[in-house]
């Protein structure tokens, strides 16, 4: 069936990780997973992980899949490895020899970043597998249980995946425990008579952790939906780290395939095959963003500018915004001919604001930046914790209203799970709007 | 180093979450069938039509940025040469892609998580749950299909009729005999081929389907009084019975009537689209239907089923006729309905289904003797009629589109028989 044997791929996979080692490349080692074309429709669903819990969006996110790519409209990614140690990746049996040898070329560059970037540190990579197999398990348990069963337990997903992205965005940040910031302000208040904080204040700084607050602080859930809380709380932690380095996770994989590729002399009949593929995967996408387009060529021009041991040191400590912020200047974004657009209500229609000129050109880079990984997602924060429960929720109003009908969606979501009373702000065409 | 592994068999772990998923798209539109019924645009489609149904629940919420002027988007423009306030269409960027076309689930605008699906499709999911009344099966019998259905087996056969399973068994049985007696032993490493005499073949046998006949009366006011909006309600309703009857019997046909103070026989345009003019007699639909009975379809052959909608707003002096013939019809009818629309009415049905229709007024609105309207005469069909409500003949009242629906269930649901 296929045109290629396991062998070959030995071969190719000695040679990559040669040349990988050889530019002082550090990646967990990799497991691929040999599947076909269903496996792999169901491993995209579960964005890749072999043990995630059940729920029916996945079943969902399956379907779509199948249609998109049933209709031509999407083709199969290539590549799909996760996060862990050993990196997990998957390779499609229908896919030809050439493909496989840039998969993997492609696969070592993305567990490079996840060993390296300082944004992974804290997603111990070594017992994630296990840790979703035990939570796979205990919702599949829940699920069977006949006095709770998959109606109860769906409530809850449902409700917590609404704000599953309402997690801290700044992994490896370690606050300050209460009994340290109560000391600190008591001392303050020591020197300062007229400095004042309410010690009892709950949360005493904003909390930007909805799910893990809710599930301890509400009074109306019960242990195992508590869990259930916190299962989602833990896979979104895990997650957040790829939410917030998209651009350069791939910018850096595609980077370090052609890398490897280039140096490695591979046949020519290969080489037609992956210089077309390539081209496939790091075009610009007409009125959109490719972030695989856009990771590769800012660090072709980093490379280019700054030299190839450079990007390796910004590939460990910078992040999505940090890393657009700084290197993309007015001429990349001439060069890759970036604009900013948006809906017209009184037209109906979007019209292009601004460009890349000299005057568009930071205007541009900083929409750019809201529009990547996360930041296309809103803050929202407990503000407070009143003594009759209440519980106030602030929108961080950043220039963009909401969209309110999901917004109020959301806001029931919360309500089910929190259970008492709840305040929610934001800010909508420059005027207060509570729900 | 790596390490490859090859899958030896497929696990197909998405199958109970997309069970799952497509047991929440059935519930999902069976909860908004309620308006979709009374949706303009299904209205008058043949089967074909492709329908979308807007489902709620199925829609994954987040908090996400509305579409508008302060929430930017981003865009590479690739060779393209662009211009400040240039317009751009969706169109042009989403043909242009090609990869990736599939929208990031969280555009706002996507309020519904749409479904299509064609008119058969949505009779399936509407009358799954209903039956008709007292079907019967009547002496002229249309076999309309000829189904091959499998019947046992067979020592001979063509080749695609093989029989594996039946082969394999009696191979087994043999193998299972020669070891007993001796004449085989299974650790020898010998094979145990099958012999010509293992071979069995599917039996097939054509089978007739029979269908019965049925024959529906769509009566309609058209008088004066009917609104537009009434003439929409009554609409949808006989659509929707329409379907209904059409998913239920191969072979159904529809008389249409229209009356004001006369009745007439019209075709399906005239019914739903002449004006409406004149006053209000009953008994002249009822009148004409009962000649049609009599003359065409003869209750031995047909089952019969006679819907009237009307507001109900009769002649007083023609109340005690109509019901006379409500019940001539009735005798002969597997199902005799009277459907009053009357938006005057705040009619609530519940879930429950709380509409007095087999007379037994133990809803807790009292329908029989509800005086809505001004003029009590008018109304006094409704209450005329309470006697005759029985299995055989009932009432509904249909006041809002959100109504038919529940109306329909309360004549067809099982539960209510």
């Amino acid at each position: 069936m296929s045109s290629w044997s396991v062998d070959e791929l030995i071969y190719w996979d000695e040679r990559i990780c040669e040349t990988a080692a050889g530019m002082g490349l550090d990646w967990f080692d990799i497991d691929y997973e040999i599947i076909d074309y269903q496996e792999m429709l169901g491993a995209m669903a579960y964005t890749g992980l072999p043990t995630h819990y059940r729920h029916w969006s996945f079943g969902k996110e399956y379907e779509r899949t199948h249609t998109l790519y049933n209709l031509g409209m999407t083709g199969l990614p290539y590549e799909m490895i996760i996060n862990s140690n050993p990196s997990i990746a998957y390779l499609m049996t229908e896919n030809p020899l050439s493909t496989h040898i840039l998969t993997m070329a492609h696969c070592v560059g993305h567990s490079d970043f996840f060993r390296q970037n300082r944004m992974f540190h804290y997603t111990s990579p070594d017992d994630i597998i296990s840790k979703f197999k035990a939570a796979a398990k205990y919702v599949r348990e829940l699920i069977e249980d006949p006095s709770i069963g998959i109606d109860e337990v769906e409530k809850i997903l449902d409700a917590a995946h609404s704000i599953k992205y309402q997690v801290p965005r700044t992994p490896g940040i370690t606050y300050k425990s209460r009994d340290e910031w109560t000391l600190i302000q008591k001392r303050m208040m020591q020197l300062d008579p007229t400095y004042h904080v309410d010690l009892e204040k709950t949360p005493f700084r904003p909390e930007y952790n909805l799910l893990q607050f809710i599930s301890e602080h509400s009074r109306n859930l019960k242990d195992w939906q508590r869990n259930l809380i916190t299962i989602v709380e833990d896979n979104s932690k895990y997650f957040i780290p790829q939410a917030l380095t998209k651009v350069m996770n791939e910018g850096w994989a595609c980077t370090i395939h052609q890398r490897i590729i280039n140096e490695m002399e591979i046949p020519d009949e290969y080489h037609l095959a992956f210089l077309k593929l390539h081209n496939q995967v790091v075009r610009p996408h007409l009125g959109k963003i490719n972030p695989y387009h856009l990771g590769f060529e800012l660090f072709q021009k980093i490379i280019k500018e700054e030299g190839f041991e450079e990007a390796k040191l910004i590939r460990e400590v910078h992040n999505d915004m940090t890393f657009l912020r700084n290197y993309i200047d007015e001429e990349f974004v001439r060069e890759q001919n970036l604009f900013t657009y948006s809906f017209k209500k009184p037209h109906k229609y979007h019209t292009i604001d601004e460009i890349g000129d000299q005057y568009g050109w930071k205007s541009v880079r900083d929409e750019l930046i809201k529009n990547v990984g996360l930041s296309r997602v809103p803050v929202v924060y407990v503000d407070d914790l009143s003594k009759d429960f209440t519980l106030t929720l602030i929108h961080e109003h950043d220039g963009r209203d909401l969209e309110l009908k999901y917004a109020q969606r959301v806001f029931e979501y919360i309500q089910q799970l929190w259970g008492d009373k709840i305040k929610m702000v934001t800010e909508i065409e420059n005027e207060v709007w509570e729900f | 180093m790596s390490i490859f592994r090859e899958h030896k068999s497929r696990v197909d772990r998405a199958a109970s979450d997309r069970s799952r998923h497509k047991k929440k798209i059935e519930k999902a539109i069976k909860e908004s069938i309620r308006d979709v019924v009374a949706e303009e645009s299904i209205i008058g489609q043949n089967g074909k039509k492709k329908i979308r149904i807007p489902i709620r629940g199925i829609k994954e919420y987040r908090f996400i940025y509305g579409n508008n002027e302060i929430n930017k988007n981003v865009g590479a423009a690739g060779q393209h040469s662009i211009r400040r306030g240039q317009k751009i269409g969706k169109k042009r960027a989403a043909g242009a892609q090609g990869q990736g076309a599939g929208e990031a689930g969280n555009q706002p605008g996507e309020e519904y998580y749409d479904v299509e699906i064609s008119l058969e499709e949505l009779a399936e999911y509407l009358f799954n749950d209903l039956e008709l009344p007292d079907l019967e099966k009547k002496k002229f019998r249309f076999i309309s299909q000829e189904s091959i259905k499998r019947k046992g087996y067979r020592f001979k056969g063509i080749r695609p009729r093989l029989s594996k399973k039946e082969t394999i068994k009696r191979k087994i049985r043999r193998k299972k005999k020669a070891i007993a007696s001796g004449t085989y032993d299974p650790s020898s490493g010998e094979r145990f081929p099958f012999h010509k005499d293992d071979l069995k073949y599917h039996h097939i046998k054509p089978k007739h389907k029979e269908h019965s006949s049925a024959v529906v009366f769509f009566l309609m006011d058209t008088s004066g009084s009917m609104t537009k909006e009434r003439k929409y309600l009554a609409r949808s309703f006989f659509f929707l019975l329409y379907q209904f009857l059409r998913y239920k019997y191969e072979k159904i046909e529809v008389v249409f009537i229209s009356h004001s103070t006369e009745a007439q026989r019209v075709n399906e345009d005239d019914f739903f689209r002449k004006g409406a003019v004149g006053g209000t007699l009953v008994s002249s639909a009822l009148d004409m239907a009962l000649d049609i009975i009599d003359k065409e379809y003869h209750p031995s052959s047909w089952n019969l089923y006679t819907v009237y909608c009307g507001d109900g707003e009769n002649w007083s002096a023609d109340n005690s006729t109509a019901v006379k013939r409500f019940t001539q019809l009735k005798e002969s009818n597997q199902l005799t309905v009277y459907c009053e629309i009357n938006e005057n009415l705040s009619a609530t049905y519940d879930d429950s289904g709380i509409v007095d229709t087999a007379g037994s007024g133990t809803g807790p609105f009292d329908w029989a003797n509800a005086s809505a309207w001004k003029d009590e005469d008018t109304g006094a069909l409704w209450g005329a009629l309470a006697p005759c409500a029985d299995k055989n003949f009932k009432r509904v009242v249909v006041a809002q589109p959100a109504h038919i629906w529940p109306a329909f269930n309360l004549i067809f649901g099982t539960e209510n028989q």
